[in-house]
């Protein structure tokens, strides 16, 4: 039961990255849909916010369960989690990138802030495009 | 064009550490960030408080804007004077900012003072100094006035009177030696002016001129460019020449374009009514 406040500069998976989640059917990465790839610059050398930063929602959330439960009793973090998928069960099962969830954004608090991520970088905005056939194919368990 | 596997989340994006890494081990150093060096002070008076800031934006040994502000809006009764780098300031007031605005449009009240502080330092605290950011927040609110520094790793403190940045020692002494408790909002206002000038004075990175913020329950006063004490002299004599020093010899005219002039006569006819 841990009341971390901030986020381990180290990330937890211990740096670990593979080949196959890029990887064609023979195998290896495959450039041409995704670009050139160097699974040593992935591993080592993060930059030290990096994992803190994407950790930091999920720790803050962590946090606020483990105080409530501790506070309240256990019903408090079961039935909060309880209305995250809740809501995250109303859009439906799809791993297909989507447009932002308002009612998780209201269960964070987001809808009554604003941070960087909501004008550096929108995903909205960015010129790179998931590529839905390699998701789907993914999903479904075909390989190309 | 390359496709993802996964929507890529806003906010920084740490794609070119590992670039910036190697370039700068190879001696080829990131640009410097304009800072601002500056001089920013802030004092409590009897009805309020007195926000002061120079006005010089420093690009390492280059002056990068000689007339730049450094005292940000906050909300109605909050300004923050900015010391650090320059675009770190004035992005996270305004973020601030905004945030304070939400804030208030859903608590339904005016803002106090510690919400902002409160943000601010756990805002600067999650990127771990990475945003050099070092402010003096001062406003009034319904417990008074209230003035807090914000160092960028996140720590605060709570003051009477405040000096920040590059020339914050040579203002600290001229607080030092002449604050007291209840000033008047002259006597704040002349304080605030020698403490800034101290640095100006005397710190390279600050200079130009003076800018002045009064805060009270009342009203907020923005008295840019309050005090101009290095105002550019006027050059005594010309270098230009005057006409007729170089004797001319010849003089020839080619026109590029052949100018006719054509009067044309419109005979006009009579209307016809007919």
């Amino acid at each position: 039961m841990s009341l971390r406040l901030a986020p381990s500069s180290k990330a937890s998976s211990a740096g670990s990255a593979s080949v196959l989640d890029t990887s064609n059917s023979y195998g290896l990465h495959d450039t041409m849909r995704f670009g050139m790839r160097q699974i040593a610059s992935e591993v080592s050398s993060k930059h030290p916010l990096e994992n803190r930063l994407a950790e930091w929602d999920n720790t803050q959330m962590e946090l606020k369960m483990n105080m409530a439960r501790n506070m309240y009793g256990m019903h408090a973090p079961i039935k909060m989690a309880m209305e995250r998928s809740l809501v995250i069960q109303a859009r439906g099962p799809s791993m297909l990138p989507q447009r932002s969830n308002l009612g998780l954004d209201i269960l964070a608090g987001k809808d009554e802030s604003i941070d960087f991520e909501d004008f550096l970088n929108v995903p909205e905005m960015s010129t790179d495009m998931v590529d839905v056939h390699v998701v789907m194919e993914r999903q479904l368990g075909i390989r190309a | 064009m390359t496709s993802r596997l996964q929507q890529t989340k806003g906010g920084f994006n740490f794609d070119n550490h590992v670039r910036n890494t190697m370039m700068e081990g190879k001696g080829m150093g990131i640009p410097k960030a304009t800072k601002t060096g500056t001089t920013i002070v802030g004092l409590i008076y009897k009805d309020g408080l007195v926000l002061g800031a120079d006005t010089r934006a420093t690009a390492g040994p280059i002056v990068a804007d000689k007339n730049c502000e450094k005292i940000h809006y906050l909300a109605p009764n909050m300004y923050c004077c900015g010391a650090g780098t320059a675009a770190d300031t004035e992005m996270t007031t305004a973020l601030i900012s905004s945030q304070l605005e939400l804030h208030r449009l859903s608590t339904g009240r005016q803002a106090r003072v510690v919400t902002a502080m409160t943000m601010l330092k756990q805002m600067l605290f999650k990127y771990q100094g990475q945003i050099g950011a070092a402010l003096i927040l001062g406003g009034v609110d319904i417990n008074g006035p209230h003035l807090y520094t914000i160092y960028p790793h996140g720590s605060t403190d709570k003051l009477p009177y405040v000096t920040m940045g590059s020339g914050s020692l040579a203002a600290m002494s001229v607080f030092e030696s002449r604050y007291k408790p209840d000033l008047s909002r002259e006597e704040g206002i002349s304080l605030v002016q020698e403490a800034i000038e101290a640095g100006i004075f005397n710190d390279l990175g600050s200079g130009s001129n003076v800018d002045v913020v009064v805060i009270n329950s009342e009203k907020v006063e923005v008295l840019r460019n309050y005090a101009k004490p290095n105002e550019r002299g006027v050059k005594e004599a010309s270098y230009k020449f005057q006409k007729g020093t170089t004797e001319v010899l010849k003089t020839s005219i080619r026109d590029l374009v052949d100018i006719k002039e054509t009067v044309n006569i419109h005979t006009t006819e009579a209307m016809d009514i007919s």
